[in-house]
């Protein structure tokens, strides 16, 4: 029984403890320093709000850059199989033309990026409004848990948190993190999002809650209130952040609401310049 | 000599490249467009893995630093991902000193320890340090696709290992 308490005490500190020829530092000492950062972040000092500004910025800029491939070929995941068979029997096609389809690649996703430019710049208006800032979205990573963006746009350029964010006048989300150099969007059918919205010709409010799903739900409506198919949503802007009227979607039967913009396919988005005002929902 | 000495090398590194390279980049293993419920961690099933089979390839260093790469292109709070990380390796440790051959089964159900206190603590410290709200129904769905996914990168990784890398174990 004791050569059992022994071989369990041994094994476990073994592996909480023990270096190898290339691991320089134990789990131990690693899950230290881990829970150190934790707490120094969650519990927001100073030094450690600017030092994880400072890491957000570079790494959103390299996961930019790392995630390259996959913007540039948005097929190649997944066409990779049929590749593979194609390459066995095309080899010596392919090497002639493969410099003329990464061009046509190429020109198709300037021209696509020009047209989506071309799109927001004429639905914003843009020229004539100055506190909007057109931002491009570096990283749209996929998450189970959270629905989130990065925009290449920061405080920098004047970007605070809470700020809503739009896309062709349509409302996306709103900051709830901001760099120096770029910031993080909540968008509408994130868990942690909620906004006061209102619809119908009766201005009906409701509170619109993100589910984790791409169709977030409205709550808190009237009592024994019959919702219709197709009834456009607003922001009510009573929480003194979103200006009201701004469009977010329209209601389906069940309770959700179908967004006017996919939050899937998000490239441009533009960050109204408010201030919050004192007044809260 | 030389040269087949570098490629050996780079297969070796081929692990801690993808996962690094997951964390990093945009490419994840969240399927919800595919079929509404489905996502995994993949991350998790490369560290088990690679820390049960060749620890050597995949030091804890690595993972730390994965983690907090992957703690900010998530949104999360810094540390709770190598948390989470180093955990997976801590058990992965623990019963490679325990066990002398391993085989898929075992492997599977001691993944699925690891995979229970790694989800444990991470959730656990986003619901009580955080103000993130997280749907419990997810990470049961996560939890589960990434356990019934792991016997199958358990034979892919296995194959690359004895195809690039050599077949024995440590």
């Amino acid at each position: 029984m004791s050569v059992s308490r022994d071989d369990f005490s041994i094994a476990f500190r073994s592996a909480l403890l023990q270096r190898g020829g290339t691991q320089k530092f134990s789990i131990f000492s690693l899950i230290i320093l881990a829970i150190v950062i934790f707490f120094l972040d969650v519990y927001g000092f100073n030094a450690s709000k600017i030092a994880r500004g400072i890491i957000n910025d570079v790494v959103y800029r390299v996961t930019y850059l790392a995630s390259a491939p996959t913007r540039t070929f948005p097929d190649l995941q997944n066409g990779i199989s049929s590749h593979f068979n194609l390459r066995k029997e095309n080899e010596e096609l392919k090497q002639v033309i493969e410099k003329y389809k990464a061009l046509d690649l190429n020109l198709e996703y300037l021209t696509n990026e020009n047209r989506s430019l071309k799109k927001v710049l004429n639905a914003e208006n843009i020229l004539n409004v100055s506190n909007i800032v057109l931002a491009k979205v570096i990283v749209d990573r996929n998450s189970p848990f959270l629905k989130s963006i990065i925009l290449n746009k920061g405080s920098k350029h004047g970007i605070s948190k809470g700020m809503p964010v739009n896309q062709n006048k349509y409302l996306i989300g709103r900051i709830v993190e901001t760099n120096y150099l770029s910031s993080r969007v909540l968008l509408l059918n994130d868990l942690n999002s909620r906004i006061p919205v209102s619809l119908d010709i009766d201005n009906t409010q409701a509170i619109l809650t993100g589910s984790g799903t791409s169709v977030p739900k409205l709550e808190y409506l009237p009592e024994n209130y019959e919702l219709d198919n197709g009834v456009t949503v607003f922001a009510s802007g009573k929480d003194g952040i979103f200006s009201a009227g701004t469009p977010i979607g329209e209601t389906m039967q069940d309770g959700n609401v179908k967004l006017f913009v996919d939050p899937n396919q998000l490239s441009f988005a533009t960050v109204v310049l408010i201030k919050q005002n004192e007044e809260k929902f | 000599m030389a040269k087949g000495n570098l490629i050996h090398r780079l297969f070796a590194l081929g692990p801690i490249f993808l996962l690094y390279y997951l964390s990093i980049s945009e490419v994840d293993t969240n399927l919800e467009k595919i079929f509404e419920i489905f996502s995994f961690n993949l991350q998790i099933i490369i560290i088990y893995f690679w820390i049960i089979k060749r620890p050597n390839l995949m030091s804890p260093g690595h993972i730390f630093v994965a983690g907090l790469i992957n703690d900010v292109v998530m949104g999360f709070p810094l540390g709770i991902s190598s948390l989470s990380y180093l955990l997976v390796c801590f058990v992965g440790n623990y019963v490679r000193n325990k066990s002398v051959n391993t085989t898929i089964a075992s492997d599977w159900f001691t993944f699925f320890i690891a995979l229970m206190f790694s989800n444990l603590l991470f959730f656990s410290l986003i619901n009580n340090f955080t103000e993130f709200n997280i749907s419990y129904s997810k990470i049961g769905y996560n939890t589960f696709f990434t356990l019934f996914m792991f016997p199958i990168f358990w034979l892919l990784f296995n194959l690359y290992q004895m195809s690039f890398i050599g077949n024995q174990d440590a």
